[in-house]
């Protein structure tokens, strides 16, 4: 088993001749040079594990038929063909899905509501990081009144029942638009990451490493991004992750309800929002696909972030 | 310790006030107020529009001002009657009434009424109280057993098939969106098989009397029996529904919570004197898995009031979830906030009670 030993090491390394002596010493050389980034060693970890795997398979789908969505749609979704049939038509070959009342087919429906249900999950779950992010950092590194009143925001937050806030300001900020859900959802989920930020915050800036830096003269700025934040964001990315997948729910059942995007416009929850009715019928492939489709979604990406939290976990060994 | 809940509690009431002052700010600036009813009713004058608004101690379109008035008329310091600070006896309106204070508002202990039923809203929401309780207890109890049950029989198996199964499981119960989980189960259960009914908290046909009238309750308590098996038999979707959910995340929990207690030295220590492993794991593992456990399953209590809105909703069941539904809908202000007020103060209280039983249960935590 003679391999090549990589020389990634920026350390010159006297390179050991390299013979039948036994696996052991090779191993040993191995580890002496290959240097890896703590990227490199979180990707190494998660690919152990199958299920984040599968799941990155499944979001990586998803995410391509949000993008792609248009183009592979069968049917023009706005379309609506002949007169109604009470509780549509179920699944056949022209109409994988079946249609709903109103004949329009619900594979449309489906592939191209993961647009705006993907972008809602993922745009959400961007601003809510970078604000928690923000506000925990400035939190924890700054302490004292500063600290004091931003978690009292986080409290008031915490305490606001959501579901109230989010359909009397869906309403406020103009119903039916997907920025304003977008931007709802995200100023409205951050305080988790927020709480999480400061606590690691509060932990590593008495650790060691910060003392040096701080000793050999490194500014404020640089110890907090450079120092502190990479070793905080482990548990910042699984919980902005799992934000991704609840916020993709919330978007469904808000629109569900009546307040979330306009009819015009399709995602997974309008997709199903007026599959209630049509139960009766015994309609259930109308609102039985685009659940579904939610429910694959927010398990890879479960799954993903499952993975995440051991990828990411520095004391894991590989 | 009582230093401490004091301090939480002083805490907790400018967190309470700016949340019912950020609600009623959003409710009242959204558009549409409860008296676009009158628009389409050409026998309403412009007057009469006020006037109506006035008995609601509202405005229309009010400023700034005006929404800092109707808050503090709500909140009981302004006195909307007179329009002014003070109550008819010319003291301050915010003194207590037997001191000559007013009557009006949250701090003489006045809800309000609510603007679409005109109805006392202590009386609504006590009204939608009971059906709300009997379907909370109902889930939390299965729930909680279902959750401790799988997630220590997992922790003790750890890796094995039935561990992996476990897991898999509360994966596939937490991806899946509360709402449509009721919707299938409705159409599955309740359309299709016709076993259990998809809607409501009694029959109406077999019923005696509408749910929550004084002659339901006295129905009830005279023939216990076919009342009590009708409700249960509503309760079995929405009550599936609700465990199904909570079941996931719980159980992952627990599992984590009883694998740390498993690795700690007293849990080898009591295994290498030779106890029996059942002993092992109820006497000195789960105990101390129960303290986490404790704490999440407080502030889970207290949050289910808003989840219990999508279960309420789906299946129409008359409690305060779908109360706030309807007010929501019907732009309720008086109503909406009152719920709201219990919610926050029912989180603040858990969280409360979440640390001090924290505290009360592991002796090695301490607040000063």
């Amino acid at each position: 088993m003679a391999t090549t030993p990589k020389l990634t090491s920026p350390v010159p390394v006297v390179a050991p001749a390299v013979d039948a002596s036994g696996a052991i010493a090779v191993a040993d050389v191995e580890v002496a040079l290959e240097s890896l980034s703590q990227w490199q060693l979180a990707w190494r970890r998660f690919k152990r594990h199958k299920m984040a795997l599968m799941g990155l398979g499944i979001f990586g789908v998803m995410v391509g038929i949000a993008i792609l969505g248009p183009i592979l749609i069968p049917y023009n979704p706005l379309d609506i063909p002949g007169s109604p049939i009470p509780g549509g038509t179920g699944p056949a070959a022209n109409h994988f899905f079946g249609t709903d009342n109103n004949g329009r087919d619900v594979f449309t429906m489906v592939l191209n509501g993961a647009r705006i249900s993907v972008a809602i999950g993922f745009f959400s779950m961007s601003i809510a990081g970078l604000t928690g992010v923000i506000i925990g950092a400035v939190s924890g590194f700054a302490g004292g009144i500063v600290d004091n009143l931003l978690m009292r925001l986080v409290d008031v937050l915490f305490a606001i029942p959501f579901l109230f806030v989010i359909l009397v300001a869906a309403r406020f900020f103009g119903q039916g638009s997907v920025v304003a859900l977008i931007l709802i959802f995200g100023l409205l989920s951050w305080p988790l990451i927020a709480r999480l930020v400061r606590a690691s915050f509060l932990s590593l800036r008495e650790a060691d490493f910060v003392e040096a830096a701080r000793a050999v003269g490194v500014s404020n700025v640089r110890i907090t991004f450079r120092h502190i934040l990479p070793n905080a964001l482990g548990p910042v990315i699984v919980a902005m992750t799992l934000l991704m997948a609840s916020n993709i729910v919330l978007e469904a059942f808000v629109s569900y309800l009546g307040f979330g995007i306009s009819e015009d416009q399709t995602s997974w929850g309008n997709a199903l929002s007026n599959a209630q009715t049509a139960l009766i019928f015994g309609n259930w492939w109308w609102a039985f696909f685009p659940g579904m489709a939610i429910a694959l979604t927010v398990l890879s990406i479960n799954f993903i972030g499952d993975g995440l939290r051991d990828a990411l976990d520095p004391r894991a060994r590989l | 310790m009582t230093k401490y809940i004091l301090r939480r509690v002083i805490q907790a009431i400018p967190v309470i006030f700016v949340i019912s002052l950020v609600s009623f700010w959003l409710m009242i600036q959204a558009p549409g107020g409860p008296e676009a009813v009158f628009n389409q009713n050409p026998h309403i004058t412009h007057e009469q529009v006020l006037a109506w608004l006035k008995r609601w101690c509202l405005e229309q379109n009010p400023d700034v001002f005006g929404v800092v008035r109707e808050y503090l008329g709500w909140v009981g310091i302004w006195n909307c009657d007179a329009g002014s600070l003070f109550a008819a006896g010319g003291l301050p309106n915010f003194f207590p009434t037997f001191l000559g204070g007013g009557t009006n508002g949250i701090i003489h202990g006045d809800f309000g009424l609510s603007i679409f039923y005109s109805q006392p809203v202590s009386d609504l929401i006590l009204s939608r109280l009971p059906a709300t309780l009997i379907l909370m207890s109902t889930a939390t109890v299965i729930w909680i057993s279902i959750a401790i049950l799988a997630g220590v029989t997992a922790a003790v198996r750890r890796y094995s098939l039935y561990d992996n199964a476990v897991t898999f499981t509360s994966y596939v119960l937490y991806a899946l969106p509360t709402f449509w989980l009721g919707l299938m189960l409705i159409f599955a259960f309740g359309v299709t098989l016709r076993i259990f009914p998809p809607q409501g908290i009694i029959d109406a046909r077999s019923s005696p009397a509408p749910w929550g009238t004084n002659a339901y309750w006295a129905a009830l308590v005279a023939n216990p029996i076919p009342n009590l098996l009708d409700i249960g038999r509503h309760l079995v979707l929405p009550v599936i529904t609700l465990v199904a959910v909570s079941v996931a995340g719980d159980s992952r929990f627990v599992r984590s919570a009883m694998l740390d207690s498993l690795n700690q030295d007293y849990v080898r220590t009591a295994k290498a004197k030779g106890l029996p492993s059942s002993r092992v794991i109820f006497r000195h593992a789960f105990r101390n898995a129960l303290l986490p456990i404790l704490t999440n399953i407080t502030l889970e209590i207290a949050a289910i009031f808003s989840g219990a809105i999508v279960t309420e909703t789906v299946f129409s069941w008359p409690g305060m979830g779908l109360l706030f539904y309807e007010g929501v809908n019907n732009r309720d202000y008086f109503l909406l906030m009152g719920l709201v007020l219990i919610g926050s103060v029912l989180v603040v209280v858990a969280n409360l009670v979440a640390d001090v039983l924290y505290a009360v249960a592991d002796p090695r935590i301490r607040y000063d």
